[in-house]
């Protein structure tokens, strides 16, 4: 016996019913729960691991801050150490300059005061050589001897005029 | 040489409801038990032991092929009853997963050669009959079994017969537009076959070999497409109606 094509069967619709609900609680149990279960338990772990990460990554960043810190200053400390150990150089070079020039300076003042009394002594030495040649000139021209004692004046004279001339 | 009675193809087209299996009285009540419930039964178990095999030891990380699909199928459902009727609805999703897997499952069982579990009317009116249900039970809730009944003599008492009209057109059209989809497609491709069929014993071919193949392609529209927008339809409309019957959520 067939029903009608489009026949209201109560006892169809009863069943419907029955195994609707059946398979509503049966999908409920089977999937959804043990699925939404693993779902949430992978939300909680993903949320944990983002927390974890975003600690990991404050704590790197003030640990960078405080290496960062540590190594500018120092850094500071070296260039004191450098600037100091220049300066230190600076003034030691100086010194040392100073003290050469110093050094110089002093041969340099020694020289020339020996050199002046050469030039003294060669001069006076000149000057008796040529006023003793003055009057052996003199006495040639006047033919008569010339006493250096008289004349001692007027050839000191002659000869500063010479010396001036130079 | 003779052709077995299987090779040869529909003899007669017969459009006709589910058969009776065994009729039993219950409390002066006459209960058929029809081939419609052992299919509803054969769709159940194949959805169940699908969903059972799909969750076996579900993993948090390194998950299966398995538990990737049942993830995506859960994923994509609940996302589908949160887009359509709001957070407050997602206790709802497992019966609207039912009611679509029944439904598709239902529809697609028909490729074995069996009738669909969806053409027999009774079916889809069970299910248009729990949406009309939970359609009055939201109106209910919301606004009190008083604001309901005022509903319908809204907005003038003239509209009382319309407005009662709407709401039973509501789950009788959900129901016979299901119904009349698959029915229809598969009315249409037995007369298909049963053309064919002839077509082929008119150019002597004993066995008709012209439903080889051309069916399929109709088959193509006709049962799958046909199953899946129709399964698909009737979830939203479910979710539609019975979300509109409460306030919005921003209201509520």
């Amino acid at each position: 016996m067939k029903l009608g094509f489009l026949s209201i069967d109560p006892g169809t619709i009863l069943f419907t019913l029955a195994n609707t609900l059946i398979l509503f609680l049966g999908l409920r149990h089977f999937l959804f729960k043990p699925v939404n279960q693993i779902l949430e338990k992978r939300q909680t772990a993903v949320d944990q691991a983002l927390k974890d990460a975003e600690d990991a990554r404050s704590r790197a960043e003030t640990a960078e801050a405080e290496y960062r810190e540590k190594l500018d200053r120092a850094k500071e400390e070296s260039a004191e150490m450098m600037r100091d150990a220049s300066r230190k150089a600076q003034k030691r070079s100086d010194e040392i300059i100073e003290k050469a020039r110093a050094e110089a300076a002093g041969i340099m003042q020694q020289n020339a005061e020996e050199l002046e009394r050469e030039k003294r002594r060669a001069e006076h030495e000149l000057r008796g050589e040529v006023s003793g040649l003055a009057v052996l000139v003199a006495e040639k021209v006047v033919g008569r001897e010339i006493n250096p004692a008289d004349h001692a004046r007027l050839i000191d004279e002659f000869i500063d005029s010479v010396g001036d001339a130079e | 040489m003779a052709i077995p009675k299987v090779l040869r193809g529909p003899e007669k087209l017969e459009v006709s409801g589910p058969k009776v299996i065994k009729t039993f009285h219950l409390f002066g009540m006459k209960i058929n038990f029809t081939e419609t419930v052992i299919l509803e039964w054969i769709v159940m178990a194949v959805i169940l032991l699908t969903a059972f095999l799909l969750t076996r030891n579900l993993k948090v990380r390194g998950t299966s092929k398995r538990q990737a699909i049942a993830e995506m199928a859960v994923e994509a459902i609940t996302g589908l009853v949160r887009d359509t009727m709001g957070r407050r609805w997602l206790w709802f999703t497992p019966y609207i997963a039912t009611v679509f897997c029944f439904s598709i499952f239902g529809s697609l069982i028909s490729l074995f050669g069996v009738r669909s579990v969806t053409s027999d009317f009774s079916v889809l009116l069970t299910w248009a009959a729990i949406t009309f249900v939970l359609i009055t039970a939201t109106k209910i809730r919301c606004g009190g079994v008083k604001g309901y009944l005022k509903g319908f003599g809204d907005p003038i008492p003239v509209m009382l017969p319309i407005n009662v009209l709407s709401e039973i057109s509501t789950p009788t059209a959900m129901a016979l537009r299901h119904f009349g989809n698959i029915a229809g497609g598969s009315i249409i491709m037995g007369l298909i076959y049963y053309g064919l069929a002839n077509l082929s014993h008119m150019i002597r071919l004993q066995v008709p070999l012209l439903t080889v193949g051309i069916p399929a392609a109709l088959s193509l529209y006709f049962d799958l497409f046909s199953d899946f927008m129709q399964a698909f339809i009737f979830i939203m409309l479910t979710m539609v109606f019975i979300s509109n019957a409460g306030p919005s959520e921003d209201a509520a």
